[in-house]
């Protein structure tokens, strides 16, 4: 079946999409907001989509990517947003498998290699 | 990863056979998962439980009885431990080490196969090897052993609370892990071939035991189990343990939901062609020789952690072995590991660090004359209160009096005795004496000033 794309934006939506998928591989992409013109105010998530959507052919038959926008620099920086709280999230951009302990943070979303370890580790 | 920084090519095969039940783990060895990390994190879950009573008499009041899930508690521990298996993960390919989870065995001279879980075989060479095993726990030969004990392997991970368990064994293992579930508030009892704590401090060894039993855990000395059957299924069943006296014929039986078996562990290097290379092991212990720049009898295979022979059983001792082996093949240098003066902590609900010289080894080393030993029990501030036990606490330092009262065996029994052992190690390795100890203040109040 290969595998498919959700974009969501905000935690609720977030939340919502990975229950529904519940029972399959669930990937997700962390981003902060993008502007008018597309580009997101986090510079290492400008960085790291390209790289990250590159790799995603390598995710197992049946898995859900998750592109999920945040919100703005404002949201972000409070430490108590639902992401830090909920999902334990530090940074953008992070990739993660949802349910597991397996994240990449930052300049690790830089790096092809341990993207496609994430996609495809056991 | 030390090798990588000096460019070299590496390559790790890391492979868990899984247990008689069928667990197994990922990357980082047994003390990431299910060894020290686990073990830890369990003891602190039992003394938190002990906090929470204390918390009563400090003044904080709540009218609920707090009870303990097992489920909760097993599965912060295992997401912890998937983190560090997944950093390490990251780790090694950010350094350029390759990775494989496959089983490696020696097939013929510098050539290692490697087979993955489903079968698949590869072939690799290499320049040098490096043997890292480990070891696995020890079964009892009896008629049920396999079917229906657990081990330490299993017990980290295990999918249901352990309800009324039999710990066999005096180990450390079975000591701590029959102390954090009594704290938990399950039914204990652990069975004891001999002596507790073979290797340590037998002054100290027994204080501990007799701690344990005056907090509510039950010890069956003298014997050892026979056979295990099955009383009913389940998660936990029920199991009849057999057990006849080590020093006659009574024979006695009990009911349990859980057996815990830690007699010991063997070395994992029987199965991994050694001999197609000629490595000479133990044949008794399975237990590999090492010179002491860790290099077998073969030169390019060398060897570190607990299959080593006559070494320390703990894994700084491997990581700093490792380290300074590579640093000297590769950067040029020339310190070798220290086994030495190595501190230790068992983790009991009692705290127990140590290092040096146990009272016993020192006598027979220098000779009764020759050592002075200084000893207090003291009473932690922190348990008056709570009107804890106030005899139990103990610390002793074991002099050599030929060579200026040099401190040579530090043995202290108290609340978090590993952080307090950690600080007198150095002391001790830098060669401190009884009056540089007496001439240094102490910080008031903790338990270390004495």
């Amino acid at each position: 079946m290969g595998w498919e794309e959700k974009r969501v934006r905000g935690y609720l939506e977030f939340a919502q999409t990975a229950q529904r998928y519940h029972g399959r591989p669930i990937f997700a992409l962390f981003c902060g907001d993008k502007d008018a013109e597309g580009k997101s105010w986090c510079p290492d998530c400008v960085t790291a989509e390209p790289i990250v959507r590159k790799e995603l052919h390598n995710m197992p038959d049946e898995s859900v990517f998750i592109y999920c926008l945040v919100g703005d620099r404002a949201y972000w920086k409070d430490p108590n947003n639902e992401f830090r709280k909920n999902l334990k999230l530090t940074a953008v951009p992070t990739l993660l498998k949802y349910g597991t302990p397996q994240k990449l943070v930052e300049e690790e979303c830089f790096k092809a290699e341990l993207v496609r370890m994430l996609f495809t580790e056991d | 990863q030390e090798a990588a920084k000096y460019e070299k090519k590496v390559m790790v095969l890391d492979f868990v056979t899984p247990t008689p039940l069928g667990n197994s783990w990922g990357l980082g060895g047994t003390c990431v998962n299910v060894g020290c990390i686990p073990k830890k994190l369990m003891h602190q879950a039992a003394l938190l439980g002990q906090a929470l009573e204390d918390s009563r008499k400090f003044g904080w009041q709540f009218t609920e009885e707090v009870e303990h899930n097992w489920m909760t508690m097993t599965e912060s521990v295992q997401n912890y431990i998937g983190s560090l298996n997944w950093g390490y993960r990251v780790a090694l390919r950010e350094k350029k080490v390759t990775y494989e989870n496959a089983y490696g065995e020696f097939v013929a001279p510098h050539t290692v196969k490697a087979t993955n879980k489903r079968g698949v075989e590869k072939l690799y060479t290499a320049e040098r090897f490096l043997i890292a095993t480990g070891e696995r726990p020890r079964y009892l030969g009896i008629p049920g052993d396999k079917e229906y004990c657990i081990s330490s392997d299993d017990l980290f991970s295990l999918p249901y609370c352990p309800g009324k368990t039999l710990v066999v064994g005096a180990s450390y293992v079975a000591l701590e892990c029959a102390g954090f579930l009594a704290g938990l508030g399950l039914d204990v009892t652990v069975m004891v071939r001999s002596i507790l704590l073979r290797g340590f401090d037998q002054d100290i060894a027994n204080k501990i035991g007799e701690y344990m039993e005056e907090h509510g855990i039950k010890f069956i000395r003298e014997f050892v189990p026979i056979k295990v059957e099955q009383i009913e299924e389940g998660t936990p069943g029920r199991l009849k343990v057999t057990a006849k006296s080590t020093k006659g014929n009574e024979i006695i039986e009990g009911e349990y939901n859980t057996v815990l078996l830690a007699i010991g562990r063997d070395a994992c290097t029987r199965n991994i062609g050694l001999d197609k290379v000629g490595v000479k092991i133990n044949e008794k212990t399975g237990k590999i020789p090492v010179n002491d720049e860790e290099q077998t009898n073969v030169p390019y295979i060398y060897a570190v952690g607990d299959i080593l022979q006559d070494k320390l059983e703990l894994t700084p001792v491997a990581i700093q072995a490792g380290r300074l082996l590579i640093r000297r093949l590769y950067g040029g240098a020339t310190s070798k590991c220290d086994y030495v003066n190595v501190p230790t902590t068992v983790f009991t609900p009692l705290e127990y660090g140590a290092c040096g010289y146990s009272e016993e080894t020192a006598v027979e080393k220098f000779g009764e004359e020759n050592i002075e030993v200084y000893h207090s029990h003291f009473w932690p501030l922190e348990w008056t209160v709570p009107s804890r036990d106030n005899n139990k606490c103990y610390a002793k330092i074991i002099c050599n009096i030929q060579d200026n009262e040099r401190v040579i065996g530090f043995h202290v029994l108290g609340p978090n005795a590993g952080e307090v052992t950690q600080g007198f190690a150095a002391a001790i390795k830098c060669g401190m004496t009884k009056e540089q100890l007496d001439s240094t203040i102490g910080i008031h109040p903790v338990c270390a000033e004495v």
